[in-house]
């Protein structure tokens, strides 16, 4: 049985990849300009040489065999070599994982922890002005785009009070504003799911019946209603933990930071296809994987379904 | 920032303290010899704030500047351009000769060199790098096009070495002395692959220790070097280790200077370097880049820039020294023709072209029909309002330059339409001749560097013109080696540019290096970006 839901979970995961990259082929193909006339335009090449160039990137041949060849190459789990640095793409993309994976990390606990916290005191005091602060703020963390945040951020910490250096990386300093800059946008969805969720398990007849007994309600959450809350706020968490080793793109470039959201901007800007792909093609693998994970923990962690699947 | 200045100071002297790097082949940290000077002999170390995270950074394969800042100290090249005299002086080929018909060029090697892996240096090791550099295996992004018409390496000896062209192509020297096209070990070649560029083995004064992407590259000191050219003032590096580290923000680069964390910037921007000038811990080496000066092209086939007056009215209608006061704080010198002045074969004629005269510019428009009829602040001819659209890349000021010629010409009617976009997206643009205008730059110490601007199949003929007149000089300037008969072409072809209003000169390119006054000795190559770090040292912090 369980095997059989990881199968399916895995097909459906496949699909997903192969629309990723699908629709990372086409973007591409829509944007304009060259890369073999951006690549060598200003090194004196002729126009020969640079449709030379051209054949040789394969950009000459017809796009479903361009198509064709790429799926291919992936199925080998070939990324390719970097048209503009010339190094192998799955190195570049190692070389930077470690960047993005501690962003993500540490953005995603800020994000949860605050998440949960706000939307546990939401839940808690109900329709009072607590309820409206917290549901406030989880609305501004979720409506506030990290490039404004983050500057902001940077003016207030860095320029004002001189507490953290503003940009670049090296030590856990540096990662301090990141970090909060991106939980605190994540914990926004989080706080909201939370609180619904817990709105939603508290009209349970279980939940009726503690609160029947006198059990204080900051313990009806913490012990009755938390649990079967979690699972889902589990997967929403994962979601954005996936999406987050893809690279957090702007919050990398705010923050100058290096990471696959840089490398993917720089790649973007040079028409340096092999790498778009490989990026996009390692984000949705990791966001599946993780989703994958999440799934299955979700399962585990639900009497219900782990009785389904065994 | 300022509170964690003198941590950041402490820190640095405790970290120059305590990594004294031992140079491997030398049993103690043997200090360089000092010829003539009174600094205390100990190690040295150096932090070097690079600008752009290099994009690739194997010489023969990628073409950014930024690469060649470190590595000009990795490898060595046949021939130096001696920045002072102009000439070409000897490098790991100590004589050559050029045949007559300009087809083919002998090298006779310096012997006794050895790279940083002890492969020795001959006429075989010439043979491979330059049969690399022209392999299309490679890929090439630079090198591959300096050495134009190359055709093959032939091995007379071990020392001696002739390259074959299929045509005369003066820059070849010129590219010969340039780090692209430097000398790698071919052992090292061989043995890295696809992953050379982070093992990178030249027989230069520095020997490449470390490189981590992004974040450093660690240069340390070649005990053995002992075959610089005579423009190097040391037989060996004074400094043991120099660590290059990257600074792309550049609103942060003066303030890590001045917290001590790096010993010299480059390209500080000019509102901080004017201020650095004035600072008694810190000086600017302003450096000015030969090649293509920043200009706007004026694509000449479509209207109304097809019409030589009104091309002429906007150069009479910009105030370029304005622009070089307010966004470069005078820090650069106004240009006044396509070649920067201290590339060779500048025409100083040009300067005496289109002075800013607005009224003689509302003269031009008026006399080629263009009038404000219906009072709208836009002058128009035949129903057409007089807008032009202006297509600026985010980088090198030109936004900035952008909005203020934009602004300078709205006070003689004429409107900007402005888009900014990537640069392939430009490229498109202009080779299929949507713009009016676009400002570019490019360094390039040969005067070659026109022809990739202004023949009509240059990539970069962003004036869309189609003149076999020009096309013919700049052929005839690049294949003959005789410097006058060169000057001569190259003084037409700039008069020709500027009487036609091609182009609209803004500044020369100046690399400003802000450097700890600790630090002596920097100075820079031909190219205006590559400092000869063999003679830079440092003195211990006050």
């Amino acid at each position: 049985m369980i095997a059989r839901y990881v199968g399916r979970r895995l097909l459906q995961s496949a699909f997903v990849l192969w629309l990723a990259v699908t629709l990372a082929f086409l973007a591409m193909q829509l944007t304009p300009g060259d890369p073999a006339q951006a690549l060598l335009a200003a090194s004196g090449a002729t126009e020969k040489e640079i449709a030379e160039r051209r054949a040789q990137l394969g950009l000459d041949a017809p796009l479903p065999l361009q198509y064709g060849r790429y799926l291919w190459s992936l199925a080998q789990a070939d990324l390719g070599q970097s048209w503009l640095h010339g190094r192998p793409v799955g190195q570049m993309i190692l070389e930077q994982l470690p960047a993005t994976a501690e962003l993500a990390v540490s953005a995603t606990l800020v994000g949860s922890a605050l998440g949960v916290g706000l939307g546990v005191l939401a839940a808690l005091r109900r329709f009072t002005w607590l309820d409206t602060a917290a549901t406030t703020v989880a609305v501004i963390g979720l409506s506030t785009p990290t490039y404004w945040s983050g500057l902001l951020a940077i003016l207030l910490f860095s320029l004002h009070l001189g507490w953290l250096p503003p940009t670049g990386e090296g030590d856990l300093r540096h990662l301090v504003l990141p970090s909060l800059v991106l939980g605190f946008a994540l914990s926004g969805s989080i706080a909201r799911l939370v609180r619904a969720r817990i709105a939603q398990v508290m009209e349970e007849p279980f939940v009726q019946a503690a609160r029947a007994r006198g059990i204080p309600s900051w313990r009806v959450i913490l012990a009755h209603v938390l649990r079967p809350a979690l699972p889902i706020v589990l997967t929403v968490i994962a979601l954005q933990f996936g999406f987050l080793l893809g690279g957090a793109v702007i919050t990398e470039s705010v923050f100058a930071r290096r990471g696959l959201g840089k490398l993917a901007v720089e790649a973007i800007l040079w028409r340096d296809l092999p790498v778009i792909r490989g990026v996009v093609v390692f984000g949705a693998l990791a966001y599946v994987l993780v989703n994958l994970a999440a799934d299955l923990a979700q399962a585990w962690l639900t009497p219900r379904l782990r009785e389904e699947l065994a | 920032m300022k509170r964690l200045l003198p941590i950041l100071v402490l820190l640095s002297v405790a970290l120059a303290g305590c990594c004294d790097p031992i140079p491997p082949s030398a049993p103690t940290a043997t200090p360089a010899p000092f010829p003539s000077s009174d600094f205390t002999p100990t190690p040295t170390r150096i932090v070097y704030g690079l600008t752009l995270k290099p994009s690739g950074i194997d010489p023969h394969i990628n073409a950014s500047s930024e690469l060649g800042i470190p590595l000009t100290s990795v490898y060595d090249t046949l021939v130096y351009l001696d920045p002072e005299r102009g000439d070409f002086v000897p490098g790991l080929a100590e004589d050559w000769d050029i045949s007559e018909d300009g087809l083919s060029y002998t090298f006779y090697l310096r012997e006794g060199v050895t790279f940083h892996d002890d492969t020795p240096f001959n006429a075989e090791a010439v043979r491979f790098n330059l049969e690399r550099i022209t392999s299309s295996d490679l890929a090439s992004q630079k090198a591959r096009f300096m050495l134009g018409p190359y055709e093959r390496t032939e091995v007379l000896d071990e020392y001696t070495v002739r390259i074959h062209l299929s045509e005369p192509f003066a820059p070849l020297l010129d590219s010969l002395s340039q780090v692209y096209v430097g000398m790698a070990s071919p052992t090292a070649v061989e043995k890295w692959g696809s992953e050379y560029q982070h093992h990178q083995v030249g027989t230069g004064p520095f020997i490449f220790a470390e490189y981590v992407p992004d974040d450093h590259l660690l240069l340390r000191r070649n005990p053995d070097y002992a075959w610089g050219p005579s423009i190097y003032q040391h037989e060996t590096a004074l400094a043991d280790e120099i660590e290059f580290r990257f600074f792309v923000e550049s609103a942060t680069r003066s303030p890590t200077l001045e917290a001590g964390e790096v010993d010299v910037m480059g390209e500080i921007p000019p509102q901080d370097a004017a201020r650095l000038m004035e600072s008694e811990d810190f000086y600017i080496e302003a450096v000015p880049i030969p090649g293509v000066s920043l200009m706007f092209f004026l694509n000449t086939t479509r209207p109304p820039l097809d019409d030589v007056q009104v091309r002429q009215a906007l150069l009479c209608g910009t105030d370029r020294q304005a622009i070089v006061s307010t966004i470069f704080r005078d820090t650069s010198p106004v240009a006044y023709g396509p070649l920067a002045a201290n590339t060779f074969g500048y025409e100083p004629a040009v300067q005496d072209y289109y002075t800013y005269n607005p009224t003689q510019a509302a003269d031009l428009l008026d006399g080629a029909g263009w009038i404000d009829t219906d009072d709208d602040g836009i002058r128009d001819k035949d129903g057409e309002p007089l807008v032009l659209d202006m297509v600026l890349m985010d980088w090198g000021y030109m936004r900035e330059i952008g909005q203020l010629v934009a602004a300078q010409w709205s006070n003689l009617g004429i409107g900007i339409n402005s888009q900014l976009v990537s640069y392939p997206e430009a490229l498109e643009i202009a080779s299929e001749g949507r713009h009016h205008l676009i400002p570019f730059n490019l360094s390039g110490s040969d005067p070659d560097i026109l022809r990739k601007f202004f023949h009509s199949q240059a990539s970069f003929n962003w004036s869309k013109l189609d003149d076999a007149e020009m096309d013919a000089w700049l052929e005839a300037a690049a294949r003959t080696t005789d410097r006058e008969e060169r000057e001569a072409l190259y003084s037409q072809i700039q008069l020709r540019i500027m009487n036609q209003g091609f182009v609209i000169p803004i500044r020369d390119y100046v690399n400003l290096n802000g450097v700890s006054k600790r630090v002596q000795g920097l100075r820079f190559d031909a190219q205006g970006w590559f400092p000869w770090l063999i003679d830079v040292t440092a003195s211990e912090i006050q």
